[in-house]
């Protein structure tokens, strides 16, 4: 008997989306959602703060009186950033939990390679960390991407820094991955549209922690601008290696480490660094309406761990809720998703509007080129 | 020249701190035959005491240093009393395994206790930028390579001539007949997690000192157990050794090939120099009578 239990659970926990009911996870008083995302080990940076705001957005709508009068629950999976538990978790929530929707499927390496499961299912899914063009090009029926390209992203700060710093020497140090390819693909672009002179260019690999070499070739070969293609430690690490050598090239960093706590890490070297991100500063008028609506319905600690991350997630989070919300009379999946690709745009006014379409999964969110002020841990709109 | 040097210290500066961490690596084999997978974690959490206490002290760098160096030998005492010492009879492959679970708690741990930002130390002191010639470095670079020849010269006298010290080497020789003998095996241990803990500890803290703090930093662990192979496992000093030759040969790979070759060249040599002596540049040679 213990064997057939097994074998069932077995069954349930590997089989393709036949077994899936398209309006599980609902019942007449609650509405449960899944996600998974890093809680632990470093990447918990962004897992942590991005489940505030998933958790934020839910707290928000249930006070509001929740989706058709149910209450809306969440259940996260930690994956700790590992794509084989991210594949595992999503399983687990869609075949055990029976969750009606997925908020995140982690960060875009894990989110990639859970693509075929979460297609293969038909579940409603939401992808705001990492919006990699394979998640969205083509475009897959009920997986929905937020955000905007590493690519463009570094189009558009490449241009806006050839414009700024014209005729200047360029450093970049990029990570030998998938970020760092979407980054060099980024620049190269913005290179066929402005005159880009790159006189040191290299890659690192991933989890690199010293830069000293890397930027006293940065001095040598007289850099004036320097893309800081790392996420976090590693562009701490080259800019107080700048700081070090008394070099003080114009630097720009991407939005994976835009969070206050890297400026305080680095300390006053950190003034003026440029970076680009596709959600507000948290020190903006909107930011600051964004943390009041989090201090009403998240603890204080918890407010204290806010960062882009759970603007993206609240983002996102509110979009998937909105098109649930014009289907509860009918909550299926074919029905959210048609919610979601026609429904008008949703505006959470810590990003532009997230609009999809019949065949569009990614919202191509507007970016805004910022610069650091130190004095006050913040970032500020410079274009 | 002044590129060349700068490389140089650069090097020295990150080599000291592997070596501190490949030290503690060897101190822990060479006296209980164990390899302690969770050094590189120990070494974190010690930095994260120092960051907690650096906040309530202002980064006064005195009462830092004394603060998690006490703790750093409080946290060894207590993980080989709770997890180690019951392990002490037990195949060593489980030993191992123990630290590896170890490692993973501890990783956790610091996500549980602290959080996953980064965060500057706060010490100002340690963090203050000093010329020397065509070099620039920071307080803190300058403690660690400091510390690493104190430590290296106050090791060589204890193993050589402290009567604990030779303990230490027999019990590490051959546990049982050092027993035999009358050396208290459980106190030898303790000594050498205690020592081990507060030589990676410091190298954690004074490297997120001149870098930052976070919870990648045990990664220092990863890059310093191939110094320990490279110095030799039983090679304390050896091990300093084997981290400083990693720490420059990555500096200079990286400042005259590419960086991309850098992260690799430490494990080219390690190869190239196993193959000519297996037990490592400083490592006894084993040799079993049948």
């Amino acid at each position: 008997m213990k064997l057939m239990n097994a074998l069932a659970a077995l069954t349930l926990l590997t089989a393709p989306g036949a077994l899936y009911a398209a309006d599980q996870g609902v019942t007449d008083n609650e509405i449960l959602l899944g996600e998974v995302e890093p809680l632990t080990g470093p990447p918990a940076l962004l897992g942590v703060a991005h489940n505030l705001g998933v958790r934020l957005a839910l707290a928000e709508v249930n006070a509001n009186g929740g989706i058709g009068g149910r209450q809306v629950k969440l259940v996260a999976e930690d994956d700790g950033y590992v794509t084989s538990r991210t594949i595992q978790s999503v399983r687990k929530l869609v075949g055990v939990d029976k969750v009606f929707a997925l908020t995140a499927l982690s960060g875009s390496g894990q989110a990639l390679a859970a693509m075929p499961v979460v297609k293969g299912i038909g579940i409603p899914a939401m992808v705001p960390i990492g919006p990699l063009p394979p998640l969205y090009e083509p475009p897959n029926n009920n997986i929905f991407v937020v955000g905007q390209s590493y690519t463009e992203g570094m189009r558009q700060l490449a241009l806006y820094l050839a414009k700024t710093y014209p005729g200047k020497k360029w450093g970049v140090i990029l990570q030998d991955d998938d970020y760092g390819k979407s980054l060099a693909t980024g620049l190269a672009e913005a290179g066929k549209e402005a005159q880009i002179d790159v006189v040191y260019e290299t890659k690192y690999a991933r989890g690199q922690k010293d830069f000293a070499s890397e930027m006293l070739r940065v001095k040598d070969a007289g850099v004036e601008v320097l893309i800081a293609g790392g996420i976090i430690s590693e562009n701490i690490a080259m800019v107080k290696e700048a700081e070090k050598l008394g070099i003080d090239p114009v630097i720009a960093t991407f939005w994976p480490g835009r969070v206050p706590e890297v400026l305080k890490a680095i300390g006053p070297a950190s003034d003026g660094i440029y970076s680009v991100d596709y959600v507000v500063p948290l020190q903006s008028e909107a930011g600051k309406a964004f943390l009041e609506l989090a201090s009403k319905y998240l603890t204080e600690d918890e407010v204290k761990r806010v960062n882009r991350y759970t603007m993206t997630g609240y983002s996102s989070t509110v979009a998937l809720l909105d098109a649930m919300k014009n289907c509860a009379e009918d909550l299926t999946w074919a029905c959210t998703i048609e919610k979601m690709q026609n429904d008008a745009a949703v505006d959470t006014g810590v990003m532009s509007p997230i609009k999809f379409g019949p065949d569009n999964r990614f919202s191509n969110s507007k970016v805004t080129v910022m610069r650091a002020d130190y004095d006050t841990l913040s970032y500020v709109p410079v274009d | 020249m002044s590129y060349l040097v700068n490389l140089l210290a650069s090097g020295l500066a990150v080599g000291a701190v592997y070596g501190l961490i490949a030290m503690s690596f060897a101190i822990i084999y060479k006296s209980t035959g164990l390899l302690n997978f969770a050094q590189g974690e120990m070494a974190m959490i010690t930095a994260y005491v120092a960051w907690s206490i650096s906040t309530s002290v202002d980064g006064n760098p005195f009462i830092v240093a004394a603060g998690s160096i006490l703790f750093a030998i409080v946290f060894a005492l207590a993980v080989e009393r709770i997890a180690i010492r019951p392990m002490m009879n037990e195949p060593i492959l489980s030993q191992i395994m123990v630290t590896i679970g170890l490692s993973v708690i501890f990783r956790s741990l610091v996500i549980l206790v602290w959080d996953g930002l980064p965060h500057g130390m706060g010490i100002p002191a340690g963090d203050a930028l000093v010329t020397l010639g065509d070099v620039r470095v920071r307080v803190a670079q300058i403690g660690v390579i400091l510390f690493l020849f104190a430590a290296i010269v106050a090791m060589w006298a204890f193993f050589r001539y402290s009567r604990f010290g030779v303990a230490m080497r027999a019990v590490a020789s051959d546990d049982g007949t050092a027993q035999l003998m009358g050396v208290n095996s459980g106190k030898v241990q303790m000594a050498a997690w205690g020592a081990a803990a507060v030589l990676s500890g410091v190298a954690g803290v004074l490297f997120a000192i001149g870098a930052e703090l976070s919870p990648s930093l045990y990664a220092l662990g990863l890059k310093a157990f191939p110094a320990t192979i490279l110095g030799g496992l039983d090679a304390i000093i050896g091990s300093a050794v084997g981290g400083l030759v990693v720490g420059i040969t990555e500096n200079l790979v990286g400042g005259y090939l590419s960086s991309g070759l850098k992260e690799v060249a430490g494990f080219v040599i390690i190869i190239l120099i196993l193959m000519i002596r297996p037990y490592g540049l400083f490592g006894e040679k084993r040799i079993e009578r049948l």
